[in-house]
């Protein structure tokens, strides 16, 4: 079996693109020597790869570290992590309220992104915010989940946190 | 006798085996192929042969006329061949089914492609749509059309062109191409007027066609229409596979967003024929032009491709890269490939699931057949086989998978995609359909085609507003992913 490392479909052994979203197994241009870079080609760079594992296992708990936030924030994932910001004119709270540290002046929908938990995966979901859900500096399309990784750093609107396993 | 088949060939075996090798041959074949254990298809039609091949060579009397006969024709080259590349050499013993990608092509000989020389003579049948729909720009740029094809066309070629609209009319009965001028003027008085039906237009290309089908001509029918006939699909269909049947091949090219792109693509599949898309009235010009000029490189028709899997192997999907991509059903076989031209080789992606497996060595996959007419060959039909192996190991050292088959799995892997969305979507899974859609951009932009990606967000968008995707761009969607196919790799991905 082959787990997509993009949407978390299981492909049969042999796959060479996932048979779900598309993603490549190997990549072509892995064949082709890298250019090397001078240093300053980095910068102004905001897309960042992580290289965590993707693997979620059972009774692990999630932390969130919230930029220029001291305190992390510990959640135990059991089942779907509606993130966004609590309404003042009422309506449901989101699960993760991110209103007391900013989150409207940051642009953080009141239904911006929600966290799911797979087999043994999370996954994170846009869900039509506004200003758009980034992660490792990557759009997301709207509804299309990604696999989230140990130390991956989400961007909504401007609002950065980053996620560990525990 | 016919001595042109290599029966050895088909046995696995050296011209030189002895009697016993050749007993021993056709047992270990009747295991991999008997009906009674190989439920394949295509393994019924390869068990056939290998009977027809060992009543000959058992019998020792029969095996040496054959050899004579054989030695007789030896001088003449072999006008084709087969290489096959699989995606992988060595398996991983695995508890699981696993998927195999075999990337078949039909390569011509070198020497004998350059010793036919000449284009090959056509008898080519135009059977154009002329429903109110077309009048205007697309009729106009159809005569064009057909005046481009008259010219190109010489004395060693047949044309015959048939109009349609709720009945069909044969405006130029099948006649070799001397009188240009007439042939055009004759093509000018064509107008437009009535509704849409297919059958009686392809019935009567049919008998045009027919009357000068030749085994040393390319047959073909060039059927183009900008809209959709009702109630007589499937009767289209049967007379498709009869012209198959009788070597003639059928190309589809759908003007518009009207016509229905399932059954033009049926239709040219079961012909290997190609189907098209044109958006625009001018690209008319420019896919007839290909079309003509592509059968006039013929080197081999009637190409057609048995894939007999062993018994415990699954055959899921094929898919034509080249000459032109399209996609075919696997059933029923022989699969139509069409045509062989004399400089490129048709290639064919096949897609297997190999069974689950602990036991470690060498096993066979399948056995691929290729016949086809040769057009200037002495002995005409002509066979290919190629009998695929896997070596299967406890954990083999890690291989990259050819590139050719990353290259044309990436691009057809992006047609599946949008045909998948579209599945998802006439099943009432709105969701579903539109995150396949949103998949697809995101893997398009990857590729760098920016604006196949945009074409793709506007659908996805499109199809969770209103459940339903816009003709035009479903159409283009589907048969620019497919012409990905085709094309060079956009600048951006080279580096």
């Amino acid at each position: 079996m082959k787990t997509c490392p993009y949407c978390g479909f299981d492909n049969r052994e042999g796959v060479l693109y996932c048979e779900e979203c598309g993603h490549p197994f190997y990549s072509q241009k892995d064949a082709v020597e890298t250019t090397q870079l001078s240093q300053d080609a980095h910068e102004g760079f905001k897309g960042r790869m992580t290289w965590g594992t993707a693997r979620f296992e059972e009774g692990a708990v999630l932390v969130i570290r919230i930029r220029d936030v001291p305190e992390p924030i510990t959640l135990e994932p059991v089942r779907d992590i509606i993130i966004g910001r609590r309404d003042p004119l009422g309506g449901d709270p989101p699960d993760l309220d991110l209103s007391s540290y900013g989150a409207a002046e940051l642009g953080v929908s009141r239904r911006h992104a929600l966290i799911r938990r797979g087999e043994d995966t999370l996954t994170l979901v846009d869900l039509e915010s506004t200003n758009g859900t980034f992660l490792n500096g990557q759009r997301l399309l709207p509804h299309q989940p990604r696999v989230l990784r140990d130390g991956d750093e989400v961007r909504m609107g401007r609002f950065v946190f980053n996620l560990f396993f525990k | 006798m016919d001595a042109s088949r290599n029966l050895y060939a088909i046995l696995g075996i050296p011209p030189e085996a002895t009697a016993d090798d050749i007993r021993e041959a056709y047992r270990m074949m009747a295991r991999r192929f008997h009906p009674d254990a190989n439920p394949n298809e295509g393994a019924a039609l390869q068990f056939r042969n290998i009977v027809a091949a060992y009543d000959i060579l058992s019998d020792p009397g029969e095996r040496l006329r054959y050899d004579e006969a054989r030695h007789a024709l030896r001088s003449e080259p072999t006008p084709f061949s087969l290489r096959v590349m699989p995606s992988k050499r060595v398996l991983s013993a695995l508890a699981e089914p696993q998927v195999l990608y075999l990337l078949l092509e039909v390569i011509p000989a070198r020497q004998a492609a350059a010793a036919q020389r000449r284009t090959a003579p056509l008898n080519l049948t135009l059977v154009l749509d002329r429903s109110t729909s077309m009048r205007g720009q697309r009729l106009d740029k159809v005569k064009i059309a057909a005046h481009n094809i008259i010219e190109q066309l010489s004395a060693q070629d047949v044309i015959s062109i048939v109009t349609f609209s709720d009945r069909a009319e044969v405006l130029i009965p099948a006649t070799t191409v001397t009188d240009k001028t007439s042939l055009c003027a004759s093509v000018s008085i064509m107008s437009a007027g009535g509704g849409t039906e297919i059958y009686h237009g392809l019935a009567a290309g049919i008998a045009e066609c027919r009357r000068h089908l030749a085994p040393r001509m390319v047959n073909h029918i060039i059927l183009l229409t900008d809209g959709r006939t009702f109630g007589d699909e499937e009767r289209c269909l049967e007379l498709a596979r009869e012209a198959a049947a009788e070597g003639i091949g059928i190309s589809a090219m759908g003007i518009g967003e009207e016509w229905n792109d399932q059954f033009l693509d049926a239709l040219a599949a079961a012909t290997g024929g190609t189907s098209a898309y044109i958006q625009s009235p001018k690209a008319v010009l420019q896919f007839l032009d290909e079309r003509v000029r592509s059968l006039g490189n013929a080197f081999a028709e009637r190409l057609q491709l048995t894939i007999a899997p062993d018994a415990d192997v699954v055959l899921e999907s094929v898919f034509r890269l080249q000459p032109t991509s399209q996609p075919i059903d696997v059933s029923p076989q022989p699969i139509q490939l069409g045509t062989l031209e004399k400089s490129r080789p048709v290639t064919v992606l096949i897609q297997l699931q190999m069974p689950p497996s602990t036991k470690t060595g060498f096993r066979t996959v399948a056995r691929l057949d290729v016949t086809g007419d040769v057009l200037w060959s002495e002995r005409q039909q002509h066979k290919a086989i190629s009998d695929i192996s896997v070596e299967i190991a406890h954990n083999p050292q890690p291989e990259e998978p050819p590139l050719a088959i990353l290259d044309a799995l990436g691009k057809l892997t992006l047609y599946r995609m949008q045909q998948k969305a579209e599945q998802a979507l006439s099943d009432g899974r709105v969701q579903d359909a539109s995150r396949q859609l949103e998949n697809l951009a995101t893997r398009l932009l990857a590729a760098g085609h920016e604006e196949l990606a945009q074409k793709a967000i506007i659908e996805a968008r499109r199809v969770s507003h209103t459940h339903a995707l816009s003709q035009e761009g479903r159409k283009s969607l589907k048969f620019q992913t497919r012409q990905l196919l085709a094309l060079p790799m956009p600048e951006s991905d080279k580096r």
